[in-house]
């Protein structure tokens, strides 16, 4: 985790834990989950799969992009197109991942010479002209929508399994990256860019290199998506609320750890879900009014919630302070 | 947890796994169990159908005059004492459970998968709006539940060969070739000089297509008549229109025709008249005679013509009582064809389940295909579903007139007062 | 494409557009002030801009409805009221934001989740239903030998100069319009002179939502509006300011006038679907070519000479 050493009696726990949430994750539609069970755990896995990958580039890099729909999206039709190809899936989802690192290089290159905000901003724009060229392509079937011929019978499981292998992967990379040198080169760019370009660190290739990383994932991920759902249009996969979508759950759940973005992604989901059935006219509401809260009273997210709770509480029963505890990228230091 | 322990467990992944693991299955776990119960029970004490509609976001309003419509069929059933279950040796009543998806297509999707696979139903249904539709139509046959639509027409929901997927509209594109057929005979009859030039935009959808295609087709079929001048497509949901428009203007053409969603039409024929625009005859495809329109629009919405699935002024006895009941319960007349494709959408289900005599899902659906409801709302009187599972009920032409009064001009036995062709400056 | 064949525009379409054009940079320029006094006192970028504007809307809608008040005159009626608002909304949360020289993140996620906010309790009130306005002038046109011009255009655009003009007096002429100026040229040196930051940040926050809400309610009388409404101006504003210079108040109306020249003349070489996508891409392309606005260009130039 953020730089704290590691033991190796800690690292041993850690890989039982996580074999201990696979394994439970592998059973889920073998005991007898409901089909509305099991679709809701495999798109929480598609989004823990994002919700990952943006925390390489938002949280642990520390620049915000507003338009990760964009590599869903072009993840999602990529593959689409391949299926209808004749491509195997697999291979489909592969392509649907180059497609979008492919385009974030070609939007990384220009942006990236803009600092944190204006690259923020500037993938808003990014986001919309996208969303709107697509809509009228006519190749991709414009505002149409693109639809994936059926190929075999349904069946969920399958969809399942690649979700969860899909968000395994999404979970290995990151670890990997966060321990290694390039993890580090990246969060001295979140923290001073001119300071890392200093130490000998390229700022402008880091970016590009996570920026790539980030879409493979993402674009993979929407390339599931859309075998899933076997349609796909540019006003749901490119909308801009699905960037935000993106952005929320690592934000919600902690920026700069492991383990937030997929807390943030499970909270996510399951509090959409609840609020998409039960209340529909709550839920921007509910989105806005969790980032302001965010943003005024817990930077951390969930994880730094819940470190200051622990903290507090081990405090109190042993009577000084807690652990020192690596927090979570606060929320002003990301950025410039 | 002892304080040594904590200590030798400083803030582990192992824990914060573990909380993830029992958070998740705090969330999970009442579903879980919930909805594995809910299945079995050849005979419960209900027919339940799902129900997926924007009831908010931008197609808030027609989904909600959809579910409307389908409550009051629901309703009337129930008053009769239900729908009878032979298999069940009873009436059994409707019970509706209804998700508003937002106008959103993903949710639209989830919402129907949920429906579909966890609430116990024998029929959804859903869609409105072409893209929503689209979207729902995937579902149907994965999970082997029947599915109506009474708000989606686009050819390509229903050419896909999907088994389990039903509409109570007509295809769009003979929305586009009736109209042409109208305008057609307007010549015939002499009221339109043959030759005139058309401009077209229509919105970039497949509805938008779909028109084209219809209008294009009769063109083909009966040429001299009509050219089209202009033909270009816009962005739905756009705010300013003037660019498009300007280039109509330039084209001078005699008879605009356009294809667009209710909130579009009113942008756009406002700023058509803003913009100082003339053509002797104007249709925004199935729009027209909508209430937020000429609310919004004043007289600049008279004389447009529309063709439609169904206004509330049909001459047929059904429609009158159907219009008086569904003024009594929501307050406010029917707008468009919005609730009465859903009535008889939820009308024609019931006609199946009774034809089936089970809840069996595929005897509904098998019900579905040779159901024939005699008392239609929609012009012709009777609805069927065509091999694909659309509806091909023909389409009447209405032309709003001053004073917010709307006319049926086409065809001739509904015909409630004369076509103008040539709209007054 | 139109250029050629027999849809051609004519000499006086494209006067007509030019007209066209020029009525809606004034408008722009109203609307980007709003967002270009913020980030000059504040450097942030106002996220919620759109809510506002969508707020703004509504209460002239409202306001013409229940009072049968001229909408018009509803919108100037706006001003002072969403100057409170934006009082309100500085002393309830963007106060507790960290003050920097460059917009920070969580300035860009509270104002966004404020943003998300507006727009539910839009859809609370008024629903998703499609308003507009319907004024005694607003079908009427107004014709100069082959020119035809909405008179509503022409009002709006007589209002929103008269606000700019106010805005130039104040800012000239009044103890808080130069520490206004001050602190927007150097922040810094503006505090050690003795002007109270805080102070002067609520003020203008106050005068930026005025600014957008008075805005909004102008559109209104022009467009049709859901509590959606707003987006894409916003990111109009965007672009404004960002060829503008960011912080350039005569920057806002050079940047406001090429964006709406750029949008009005591009249905001669773009097709009417991807119109909308144009103010986008322009986003884009200013942020990365111009990074210092127009004049920053016109200055290098003037340097290099």
């Amino acid at each position: 985790m953020s730089g704290a050493p590691a033991s190796p009696v800690r690292s041993c726990l850690a890989a039982a834990a996580s074999l201990l949430v696979l394994a439970g994750l592998l059973l889920v539609p073998l005991i007898g989950a409901s089909g509305n069970t099991i679709r809701l755990v495999l798109i929480t896995l598609l989004w823990v799969a994002t919700s990952l990958a943006w925390n390489l580039l938002g949280g642990v890099a520390g620049q915000v992009s507003f338009g990760f729909a964009v590599f869903y999206g072009l993840g999602a039709y990529a593959a689409a197109f391949a299926i209808n190809g004749g491509i195997n899936p697999y291979a489909a989802f592969a392509a649907g991942g180059l497609t979008a690192a492919l385009a974030s290089v070609l939007i990384g290159i220009p942006t990236f010479r803009l600092r944190g905000p204006y690259f923020a901003i500037a993938t808003i724009g990014v986001n919309e002209a996208v969303r709107i060229v697509m809509s009228n392509l006519e190749i991709t079937g414009g505002a149409s929508g693109y639809r994936l011929l059926a190929t075999g019978r349904f069946s969920q499981g399958e969809h399942y399994y690649t979700a969860l292998g899909l968000a395994g992967l999404a979970f290995l990379i990151s670890w990997f990256v966060m321990r290694s040198p390039f993890g580090l080169a990246l969060r001295a760019i979140r923290e001073d860019q001119d300071a890392a370009a200093d130490l000998g660190v390229p700022p402008f290739r880091c970016k590009l290199a996570v920026h790539a990383l980030a879409a493979l994932l993402t674009g993979m991920a929407g390339g599931a998506f859309a075998r899933y759902t076997a349609y796909i249009h540019p006003d749901g996969v490119f909308a801009f609320t699905t960037s935000i979508s993106i952005l929320l759950m690592p934000v919600i759940g902690g920026l700069g750890t492991l383990l937030g973005p997929v807390i943030g992604a499970v909270v996510y989901s399951v509090v959409q879900e609840e609020m998409v059935v039960n209340f529909p006219q709550f839920h921007l509401f509910l989105y806005g009014a969790l980032l302001i809260l965010i943003v005024l009273f817990e930077p951390g997210g969930l994880v730094g919630l819940g470190r200051r709770i622990a903290r507090g509480l081990r405090g109190r029963l042993r009577g000084g302070p807690g652990d020192p505890v690596v927090a979570p990228a606060p929320l002003s230091r990301v950025g410039p | 947890m002892t304080t040594r322990m904590a200590h030798r467990l400083p803030p582990s992944v192992l824990r914060r796994l573990a909380a993830l693991v029992v958070l998740a299955s705090a969330m999970l776990g009442p579903g879980w169990a919930g909805r594995a119960a809910a299945q079995g029970a050849a005979c419960p004490d209900a027919v339940r159908v799902g129900m997926v509609f924007p009831l908010t976001g931008r197609e808030g309003r027609p989904g909600t005059y959809q579910v409307e419509g389908i409550r009051l069929a629901m309703e009337q059933i129930n008053a009769k004492g239900g729908v009878n279950v032979k298999a069940c040796g009873k009436r059994l009543p409707f019970k509706e459970i209804v998700y508003d998806d937002q106008s959103d297509q993903a949710r639209s999707v989830q919402l129907v998968e949920r429906t579909m696979s966890s609430d116990n139903v024998v029929a959804v249904l859903g869609g409105y709006s072409t893209v929503l539709g689209q979207a729902q139509s995937v579902v149907a046959d994965r999970y082997r539940v029947p599915w109506i639509t009474p708000g989606a027409a686009a050819s390509t929901i229903f050419n896909q060969g999907r088994q389990w997927i039903f509409g109570t509209l007509t295809p769009v594109d003979l929305l586009g070739y009736t109209t042409m057929k109208f305008l057609g005979g307007l010549v015939d009859q002499g009221k339109l000089d043959k030759g005139l030039k058309i401009a077209i935009a229509v919105e970039n959808t497949d509805h938008g297509k779909d028109y084209v295609e219809g209008v294009n087709r009769w063109i083909k079929e009966h040429p001299g008549y009509f050219s089209v001048v202009f033909n270009e497509s816009f962005q739905l949901g756009g705010t300013d229109f003037s660019g498009i428009l300007q280039r109509v203007k330039a084209a001078n053409a005699d008879i605009f025709l356009s294809d667009a969603h209710l909130q579009d039409y009113i942008t756009m024929q406002r700023q058509y008249t803003q913009m100082g625009l003339y053509h002797r005859m104007v249709s925004y495809g199935a729009r027209g005679p909508e209430e937020p329109a000429r609310k919004a629009l004043g007289a600049a919405a008279d004389y447009i013509f529309a063709g439609t699935w169904w206004e509330k002024g049909l001459p047929y006895k059904q429609v009158e009582a159907f219009v008086k009941a569904y003024k009594a319960k929501f307050g406010h007349d029917p707008d468009n064809f919005y609730p009465a494709t859903a009535y008889d959408g939820a009308r024609i289900l019931a006609a199946a389940i009774e034809a089936a005599g089970s809840l069996d899902r595929t005897a509904i659906r098998d019900g579905l295909r040779k159901a024939r409801l005699t008392d239609s709302l929609l012009p012709g009187q009777v609805l069927e579903f065509q091999k694909n599972g659309q509806a091909a009920e023909p389409f009447v032409i209405v032309q709003n007139k001053p004073g917010n009064r709307v006319d049926f001009v086409y065809p001739e036995d509904t015909k409630t007062g004369e076509v103008v062709t040539k709209i007054p400056r | 494409m139109p250029l050629y064949g027999e849809n051609r525009l004519g000499l006086a379409d494209l006067l007509n557009l030019l007209v066209s054009a020029i009525l809606l940079a004034g408008i722009y320029t109203t609307m980007s002030m709003g967002m270009t006094v913020i980030y000059g006192v504040m450097k942030m970028v106002n996220l919620a801009h759109a809510g506002f504007m969508m707020l703004g809307a509504y209460f002239a809608f409202e306001l013409s409805q229940r009072t049968a008040l001229d909408p018009l005159l509803a919108a100037v009626l706006a001003a002072p009221l969403f100057f409170l608002l934006g009082i309100g909304t500085y002393r309830s949360m963007v106060r507790f934001l960290p003050v920097a020289d460059e917009p920070t993140l969580p300035s860009l996620l509270l104002l966004f989740g404020l943003w998300l906010v507006l727009q539910n309790i839009g859809y609370m009130i008024w629903g998703a239903d499609d308003r507009s306005i319907l004024t005694p002038l607003t079908m009427a046109t107004f014709r100069f030998g082959g020119i035809i011009l909405p008179v509503i255009r022409l009002i709006v655009f007589g209002i929103a100069l008269l606000s700019l003009v106010a805005l130039h007096v104040f800012l000239n002429r009044t103890w808080f319009g130069r520490s206004v100026r001050a602190l927007t040229q150097n922040r810094e040196a503006g505090q050690l002179v003795g002007i109270d930051a805080g102070r002067t940040a609520m003020l203008t926050f106050g005068v930026g939502i005025a600014f957008t809400g008075l805005a909004g309610a102008l559109l209104a009388t022009l467009y049709s509006f859901t509590p959606d409404f707003g987006g894409s101006f916003m990111l109009r504003s965007f672009v404004i300011i960002v060829l503008g210079g960011l912080e350039s108040f005569s920057g806002v109306a050079m940047g406001a006038t090429i964006v709406a020249l750029i949008e009005t003349f591009s249905i001669l070489a773009v097709p009417a679907n991807y119109q909308l996508a144009i103010s986008f891409i322009l986003l884009v392309v200013a942020l990365l070519v111009l990074p210092g606005g127009i004049e920053g260009l016109l200055q290098r130039r003037r340097l290099l000479r």
